[in-house]
């Protein structure tokens, strides 16, 4: 500890809208750009790790505008190009009644922070309503992925006399109702849910205490509106952007910025665009399946005080009874709220593994346990290469993967060895890392299943698996010592958030990579052209819950697989041919004849490259870029005798179909 | 006199840095300025990119220019004269 408290060199703290968790900038932006190779496809390539940096708005800019300047000069095979090293294009749809065109290239510029390719169709100054109608063929004929809906309480006008207050909720009934009709023209329009935006505080309004509670108040009236919005928007399946949250967060004088306002119809201070940007391309790669589920957590200085080795568990600094200890405990209880969240807690430390697990076990005011880390990597390695092993061993890529470490040496090796990985900067002193840690916002949902809350728990299940099958040594055994079950049924309504989950974040067992949102989910339950699966997995060690889906699409006697996705948990279980066995007795009680399965690849999918060969399927088209098109013959296939009981229930085919 | 501490606030090297700033935000590689350049002097320097060369320049120089300020400037000297009112 001696050395801690007058250290020499100081780093000034960096305020939440400079993204303080992305490493700083070194150098200029322009000489970075200088220094592009010419090839378009290896400057796009470049672009990425560049990136990654926490560039200030007018650097992100220039980013943007070159992104835009080499897509706009080069054919359309780059993006197909460029999809294929892990930069996805994406069409967003910006309506705005104030100014916007000023965000264009900075989020264009984060968004390749994200790994995406954005083009833009930037609407300002206009009521997005009346535009919406008036472009709605050429929105139909060229959709955008996604559309925003920048509103902000100019644009809404909301109003009402002081004390009135049930004027005061008409107000927010007919902006609410203004913000709905545009969200479900502009679905109605691209198919997309839409992004919606909270209002946030007014910091000229009236700063009296009672307005809070005070109707036709400008504070009255954004708190209802935003309260009412968010429930609107959960109930209608659009998306939420808390931008209230996002500049209360930063503070809302720091937010808003009159001059530029009144200058130039900016809704908010041009510093901001950073941070807002960032805030948009999240809840983008989250719809998109992009977001972090595992958290890699050090240990000494990391989440307790001192060196468990030299200090021993008496020795170290954690919980009540000092400031020190209560920063750590703090951060504990953070990790430990993101593994209620769903996401999977790992350790990699250098230590002596005995040493630090007797710290799990016996120091009294550890948070997290044991049996909370699901992989611990305790040795004197290199923590890259153990965080690699992690992966392969929890079986997810190492862009899922976040890695938190106290020590600037560690957290550089790592960003540097595996750049895919997320490696938080972190202020010197401890007591602002969850500060920083949250706003870095790694991991942002789509939605909040039962699935996420079990999701520690599957991966445990796993790891006893593997000890099984060490056991028992020949693998169809050890299959049929699962005692497997697995339920099958057509979409359904209980089902369905699950189902828009795995849809929106499968990227591996995925064989198109084709995203629906919720309320197309939901659509595809009614549409009589489509046959859908979901599955269901328990055997012997726990439920694994939800883990395929399978949209089939009929085309006369020809049944069409526009979706195949499963969860890389349960890869080796024979369930995608139990699936299939499924399929074809269902296709064939239909008098269907042929079963077309399609892959596109992506970077990420080249685990189901010979899926449908594997299933005997036979090749009947390949193109350039990769996509094969694949044929089974319902009639030349012949049922398989699988290692585990199906139960299929709400479906057109044999109600319960046992074959094990 | 001028040894180091004030050089930053020199005329000429103010210029040099606001020249980066108006070839970036006016998107002109090649774009040369000099004192006496105005903004009626260049197309590429509308109303929406003058808002631009101020966002530009207040995160380049870490000031921040009045109301009025941004209203009133209309030329590269103008300019030049706010940054160095403003520099410490």
């Amino acid at each position: 500890m001696s050395e801690a408290a007058g250290s020499a060199r100081r780093v000034p703290k960096l305020p939440l809208q400079a993204l303080p968790w992305l490493p700083r900038p070194v150098r200029k932006m322009r000489e970075h750009l200088a220094g592009l190779p010419a090839d378009p496809l290896d400057a796009l390539t470049a672009m990425r790790p560049l990136a990654q940096a926490g560039w200030d708005e007018g650097e992100l800019r220039l980013l943007g505008r070159k992104v835009r300047g080499i897509l706009k000069s080069e054919a359309s095979s780059l993006k197909a190009e460029a999809r294929k090293q892990g930069l996805v294009p994406l069409h967003l749809l910006l309506l705005s009644a104030s100014t916007a065109n000023h965000l264009g290239d900075a989020l264009i510029g984060t968004a390749i922070r994200f790994g995406v390719l954005l083009e833009l169709t930037i609407v300002e100054y206009e009521e997005p309503e009346p535009w919406i109608e008036r472009h709605r063929s050429a929105l139909k004929e060229n959709p955008p992925d996604f559309v925003l809906l920048a509103s902000d309480s100019r644009m809404l006008r909301l109003a009402a006399p002081l004390g009135e207050e049930e004027a005061s909720s008409q107000a927010v009934d007919l902006a609410l109702g203004q913000v709905m009709r545009i969200a479900e023209v502009a679905r109605g329009a691209t198919g997309k849910p839409v992004i919606l935006q909270t209002l946030a505080g007014d910091v000229d309004a009236s700063q009296i205490n009672i307005d809070l509670g005070l109707p036709g108040s400008a504070r009255y009236l954004t708190g209802e509106f935003n309260r009412r919005l968010a429930v609107e928007v959960r109930r209608s399946g659009h998306l939420l952007f808390d931008v209230n949250g996002l500049s209360n967060l930063v503070g809302q004088a720091t937010w808003s910025a009159a001059r530029y306002w009144y200058a130039a119809k900016y809704p908010f201070a041009a510093v901001m665009i950073p941070l807002y940007a960032e805030h948009v391309m999240r809840i983008l790669a989250a719809q998109m399946g992009r977001s972090r589920r595992v958290l890699v957590l050090d240990l000494d200085n990391t989440i307790w005080g001192g060196v468990i080795g030299d200090d021993g568990i008496e020795g170290l600094a954690l919980g009540t009874g000092s400031p020190l200890g209560e920063t750590y405990a703090a951060l504990q209880r953070m990790a430990l709220s993101y593994k209620e969240r769903g996401i999977i807690l790992c350790v990699s430390s250098k230590n002596d593994e005995a040493i630090a697990l007797d710290a799990f076990r016996n120091h009294p005011e550890m948070i997290l346990k044991e049996e909370d880390i699901v992989a611990f990597r305790v040795n004197w390695d290199d923590k890259a290469a153990n965080i690699k092993a992690i992966a392969e061993m929890i079986d997810l890529g190492l862009e899922s993967f976040v890695f938190f470490d106290d020590n600037p040496a560690e957290r550089k090796r790592v960003r540097d060895a595996l750049p895919a990985v997320a490696v938080p900067e972190l202020p010197e002193d401890p007591s602002e890392w969850i500060s920083v840690f949250q706003a870095a916002g790694y991991f942002e949902q789509a939605s909040f299943s039962r699935e996420d809350q079990l999701r520690a728990g599957f991966y445990k299940a796993n790891a006893r698996r593997a000890a099984q099958l060490e056991r028992i040594g020949n693998h169809d055994d050890y299959l049929r010592s699962l005692e497997m079950t697995l339920s099958i049924a057509p979409f359904d309504q209980p089902g369905r958030k699950r189902i828009a989950q795995l849809i929106s974040k499968s990227n591996q067992f995925n064989l198109t990579t084709r995203r629906y949102s919720e309320a197309e989910v939901a659509a595809l339950q009614t549409n009589p052209e489509a046959i859908t699966v979901q599955a269901r997995l328990e055997d012997m060690f726990g439920d694994n819950g939800m883990i395929s889906a399978v949209i089939c699409l009929q085309n006369n006697r020809q049944w069409e697989i526009d979706t195949w996705i499963m969860s890389c948990r349960v890869l080796g279980r024979r369930v995608e041919e139990a699936i299939l066995q499924h399929l074809v007795q269902q296709a064939r009680a239909a008098g269907a004849l042929h079963l077309i399965g399609r892959y596109v690849p992506t970077a990420r999918n080249a685990l189901v490259r010979d899926h449908f060969e594997k299933l005997g399927f036979r090749r009947i088209d390949s193109q350039p870029d990769g996509e094969t098109t694949w044929q089974l013959v319902i009639s030349e296939y012949r049922d398989k005798n699988l290692p585990m009981t199906i139960e299929a229930s709400g479906s057109s085919g044999s109600g319960s179909a046992s074959a094990a | 006199m001028d040894t180091t501490p004030n050089n930053a606030s020199a005329p000429e090297l103010i210029l040099a840095r606001l020249e980066e700033i108006f070839r970036a935000e006016l998107d002109d590689d090649d774009l040369a300025i000099g004192m006496d350049t105005r903004q009626a002097d260049l197309k590429a320097w509308d109303s929406l990119a003058h808002i631009r060369l101020i966002s530009g320049i207040e995160s380049e120089f870490d000031i921040q220019f009045s109301i009025a300020e941004i209203e009133q400037i209309s030329s590269v000297r103008q300019f030049v004269d706010a940054i160095r009112d403003h520099l410490p």
